[in-house]
């Protein structure tokens, strides 16, 4: 397949420049992390297939990839980085519902139903991305039943997070509570849960804390004044250590 | 209520149930049909997936709970819908509890069968997508409502919070 180059930097092929520091995934046959990804690890065929409607883009970090509202163009395949994916109040307050991590699909609802995409979507990294137009997606997974399958899993899995997301927003008590089930969630991610002091990086600010668990940035660093000063939380640099994590469980229960 | 979906009026209007001839009948060998009274319960939110119920009259109450048993509904489905879905293709367990408001009749199939069927039915499964997307559609409309519109204390009272 030639090298396409298009004006607004977007790439079409097997080859792909090295923007903002990225090691670009030239293609998703040759992909090592495939294998490990929900969508991603497709029968040859349905792979190759999508390999040629794919449009491998980088972008740098704080590029919006769509914003709610929007009508839908199509779904983007993070291959590598971060997204912040959002929403907004009329007043511009706003809530972060999940930082998604490389393997998820972006705008897969809103592409499938035709409605307007409900998150805002930006990147927090620089990342790889691949979008596909909404016309070309629906008849791939019109031709690809895996493909189909996989979407339907994915789709399953935000639904998931969304209901989460509703029980912790809609009834803990306090922001206190809210805080320490996300620092729980968090430290069970990375498989730190087990330790008897987890450790987990802090890759987002205070402000964007309290855009996750939808309290102010001044609470958020109240809170974690108070957990430090109670000894169940310490900092070093950027990790964050649960030096107490039956208190921390205890305050996400009672609040 | 019909006792198959091949003879059924309704199938047409609900997004699930409208397949071709043979599908149908196949799903019709997998399905077991249920009649709940109002206040059963057919899934527990935490209770592994098991099953995928597909409601042909009624309706039912999700909702989810905090661990002190306050409990917040998060949309009432009507008859078309299909309930469980999510949580059987994801394979864990239930985000929500599924509660009857009325007396309903439900199509009860197991998780496996259903996978199953899924997998060999490109249709249904374009069907359980479109279905997919738009409950997380609502989802996410509920996720605004419940976290924009009130960002400090829920003011709870008593057992029950419902926010429609």
């Amino acid at each position: 397949m030639l090298f396409e180059p298009r004006p607004d930097g977007v790439t079409r092929g097997c080859q792909v420049l090295s923007p903002y520091g990225l090691d670009i995934i030239e293609s998703c046959l040759t992909c090592k992390m495939r294998v490990d990804r929900l969508f991603c690890d497709l029968p040859t065929a349905a792979l190759q297939s999508f390999e040629s409607i794919k449009y491998a883009t980088a972008y740098p970090k704080g590029a919006v990839l769509f914003v709610e509202g929007q009508a839908p163009r199509g779904i983007f395949v993070l291959c590598k980085g971060r997204v912040k994916l959002s929403i907004c109040a009329s007043d511009g307050k706003t809530l972060i519902l999940k930082i998604a991590d490389p393997g998820e699909v972006l705008g897969l609802s809103a592409a499938v139903s035709g409605k307007a995409y409900e998150l805002t979507a930006e990147t927090i990294d620089p990342c790889q991305v691949n979008f596909v137009k909404r016309e070309d997606f629906l008849r791939f997974l019109k031709e690809h039943s895996e493909a189909c399958f996989k979407v339907a899993e994915q789709l399953s899995e935000k639904y998931n997070v969304a209901c989460h997301e509703v029980r912790s927003l809609g009834l803990s008590h306090s922001a206190a509570e809210k805080l320490a089930k996300l620092l729980i969630e968090w430290s069970g991610r990375n498989g730190e849960s087990q330790k008897q002091e987890p450790r987990l990086k802090l890759a987002l600010t205070h402000e964007e804390i309290a855009q996750m668990i939808g309290t102010s940035r001044e609470t958020v660093t109240r809170l974690f004044a108070d957990l430090k000063k109670r000894q169940i939380l310490q900092t070093k640099g950027s990790t964050l250590v649960i030096r107490n994590k039956a208190a921390l469980r205890t305050l996400a229960t009672t609040g | 209520m019909s006792r198959t979906c091949l003879d059924c009026a309704r199938r047409s209007d609900r997004v699930f149930c409208d397949l071709p001839h043979d599908t149908l009948q196949e799903f019709d060998g997998i399905k077991s049909l249920r009649t709940c009274p109002r206040g059963t319960i057919l899934f527990r939110e935490g209770q592994s997936a098991r099953s995928v119920f597909l409601l042909c009259t009624g309706r039912v109450r999700l909702s989810v709970c905090s661990e002190d048993g306050r409990r917040m509904t998060v949309r009432v489905t009507s008859a078309g819908e299909v309930l469980g879905l999510s949580a059987a293709l994801a394979g864990g367990s239930y985000e929500v509890t599924a509660e009857t408001l009325d007396s309903v009749q439900v199509a009860q199939v197991r998780r496996k069968e259903m996978l199953h069927f899924l997998r060999a039915h490109r249709e249904v499964c374009l069907q359980v997508v479109n279905l997919l997307s738009e409950d997380l559609h609502l989802a996410y409309n509920r996720v605004r409502t419940v976290g924009l519109a009130r960002t400090r204390h829920p003011h709870v009272s008593g057992h029950s919070l419902q926010i429609h």
